[in-house]
C-alpha cells in the first residue's frame, strides 16, 4: 500500500517543477536519438551534481549491456518527492531518454518507469524551460 | 490543479514516511499564514527594525519555481531585452551558442559568478547580517558579502573574484547593490552566455513587493562588451517551509562526453 501511495505521489510530482541540469543538455546529449531502456537497476548513485541510474539492458538477442542515466540532482529530485532509496537494486524499470551525442551507453533520462508501467518520475535534467535566453535543447 | 496535487503528494508524504521529513520541508516559524495554514504570500512586506522592508528569505525565480504564480518577465538577454553586443563579444557570444554552451565552467562545476547564480533553478537566501547582507546559493553552496557599512566600492581590485565585491545601500525601500571586480573565469553572466570584461559593473535593484514577492533589475553596465547597459528583470517567489540543502560538486562525469556541436 505504502509502495502504491508512493508511486501515486511521484506521478503526481512529475509535472511540477521543470529540472535544468548544470550543463547545457545540447552540448552532450542529442534529442534526436532517443531511447527506451528497459533493464535491472544496478544502482541509483545519489551524487551531485548529477544522481544516476546504473542498469543493465538485454537486447533481443540476449546481449546484456550497461548503460549510465543521468538524472537531475539529489536536491531537485528530493524537492519533487525522490528519496535516494525510491530505487532499489534489482527493481525493473524502464527509462526513456536521450543517448548521448558520442554513442556510448549513456543517456539523460525523462522519465523513469517501473516495470510495470507506472510512470515513476519526469526525471529528465534536460531542458530549460521558461529559462530567459537559456539554450531550449 | 498541479500545486493540488502536489500539495496532495507532500501531504500524503508527511502521512506515509513521517521520518523522511527532513530540514527541505520543515515548517517556518513566525510567518504570516492563510486560516488554511498555507504562507500568505501576498501579505505585507516585512520590515527590519529600522523600518526598511526586510529582504531576508529563501526564494526561487519564478521561471523555475512550482510555487511562482506570477508571469515570467520580458526574456532578459533575448528578443526585446537582448543587448547590444560589441563585435568581438557578438562573436563569441554566437561561437558560445553554436557550440551549445559546452565549455561553460558550470559543467566542471566551477562557481557560476554574478549574476548569473542568481538565475539558477536552486534557490538561495538572503541574510541580514549586521555591517552585511549575504546571500546564500545552495547550488555549489557559494555566497556573496554585500557590505551596507557605507563603504564605497574599490578603485581596484587585488583580487577579482567569482562573486566580485558588493556594497548595498537603501534608496527608499529599494535595496541598491552595485558590483564589481568580477573576475576573467566568469564565462557567462547568464544561462544565454554573454560574456563580459574588467570593466563589468552590475547595479541590482531589490524590492521586495510583499511577504512572497520580490523583483531585482538587474543592469549590466560594461562599456567593454556592450553598446549600452541592459537590463535584466528578474522575479523571484519566496519558498516558505523549507531550508537550503548542502550542494556540493563531488562527482561529475559529463565533460569527457560534452561534444558540442
Amino acid at each position: 500500500m505504502k509502495t502504491c501511495l508512493l508511486i501515486a505521489i511521484l506521478a503526481a510530482a512529475a509535472s511540477v517543477a521543470p529540472v535544468r541540469a548544470h550543463h547545457s543538455f545540447a552540448a552532450e546529449y542529442d534529442s534526436k536519438k532517443p531511447v527506451e531502456l528497459k533493464g535491472t537497476l544496478i544502482e541509483l548513485e545519489w551524487v551531485n551534481p548529477h544522481a544516476w541510474i546504473h542498469m543493465e539492458v538485454t537486447d533481443a538477442s540476449g546481449r546484456v549491456a550497461k548503460w549510465d542515466c543521468e538524472l537531475g540532482s539529489p536536491n531537485l529530485l528530493m524537492r519533487n518527492g525522490w528519496r535516494r532509496d525510491t530505487l532499489k537494486k534489482g527493481d525493473g524499470i524502464i527509462v526513456s531518454g536521450s543517448q548521448a551525442k558520442d554513442g556510448s551507453n549513456l543517456a539523460n533520462a525523462k522519465t523513469v518507469s517501473l516495470a510495470d508501467g507506472k510512470r515513476v518520475f519526469n526525471a529528465g535534467s534536460s531542458g530549460d524551460p521558461g529559462t530567459p535566453g537559456a539554450p531550449s535543447n | 490543479m498541479k500545486a493540488r496535487l502536489t500539495l496532495a503528494g507532500l501531504v500524503i508524504v508527511l502521512a506515509v514516511a513521517p521520518a523522511a521529513a527532513q530540514w527541505f520541508d520543515y515548517p517556518s516559524k513566525g510567518i504570516p499564514r492563510t486560516p488554511d495554514g498555507k504562507a500568505d504570500l501576498n501579505a505585507p512586506a516585512p520590515k527590519t527594525p529600522d523600518g526598511k522592508p526586510d529582504l531576508s528569505g529563501i526564494c526561487l525565480g519564478d521561471q523555475w519555481s512550482p510555487a511562482g504564480r506570477r508571469p515570467s518577465p520580458p526574456g532578459a538577454g533575448r528578443g526585446e531585452g537582448a543587448p547590444e553586443m560589441l563585435p568581438w563579444a557578438q562573436k563569441v557570444f554566437d561561437e558560445r551558442r553554436a557550440n551549445s554552451l559546452r565549455d561553460d565552467p558550470e559543467a566542471r562545476c566551477m562557481p557560476q559568478g554574478v549574476p548569473k547564480a542568481s538565475t539558477l533553478p536552486y534557490p538561495f537566501e538572503i541574510v541580514n547580517a549586521g555591517n552585511k547582507v549575504l546571500i546564500l546559493f545552495e547550488m555549489y553552496s557559494l555566497r556573496r558579502q554585500i557590505f551596507t557599512d557605507g563603504r564605497e566600492l574599490p578603485k581596484e581590485y587585488a583580487q577579482p573574484s567569482w562573486m566580485g565585491y558588493s556594497v548595498g545601500k537603501w534608496d527608499g525601500d529599494e535595496f541598491v547593490v552595485a558590483t564589481a571586480g568580477i573576475n576573467d573565469q566568469v564565462w557567462n553572466i547568464d544561462l544565454a552566455g554573454h560574456p563580459h570584461s574588467d570593466a563589468l559593473r552590475i547595479t541590482e535593484r531589490y524590492r521586495r513587493i510583499d511577504f512572497g514577492h520580490m523583483d531585482v533589475q538587474v543592469t549590466i553596465d560594461d562599456p567593454k562588451t556592450y553598446v549600452k547597459p541592459w537590463i535584466m528583470p528578474m522575479r523571484y517567489t519566496l519558498l516558505p517551509d523549507t531550508d537550503l540543502l548542502e550542494f556540493v560538486c563531488e562527482k561529475n562525469i559529463d565533460p569527457q562526453h560534452m561534444l558540442g556541436k
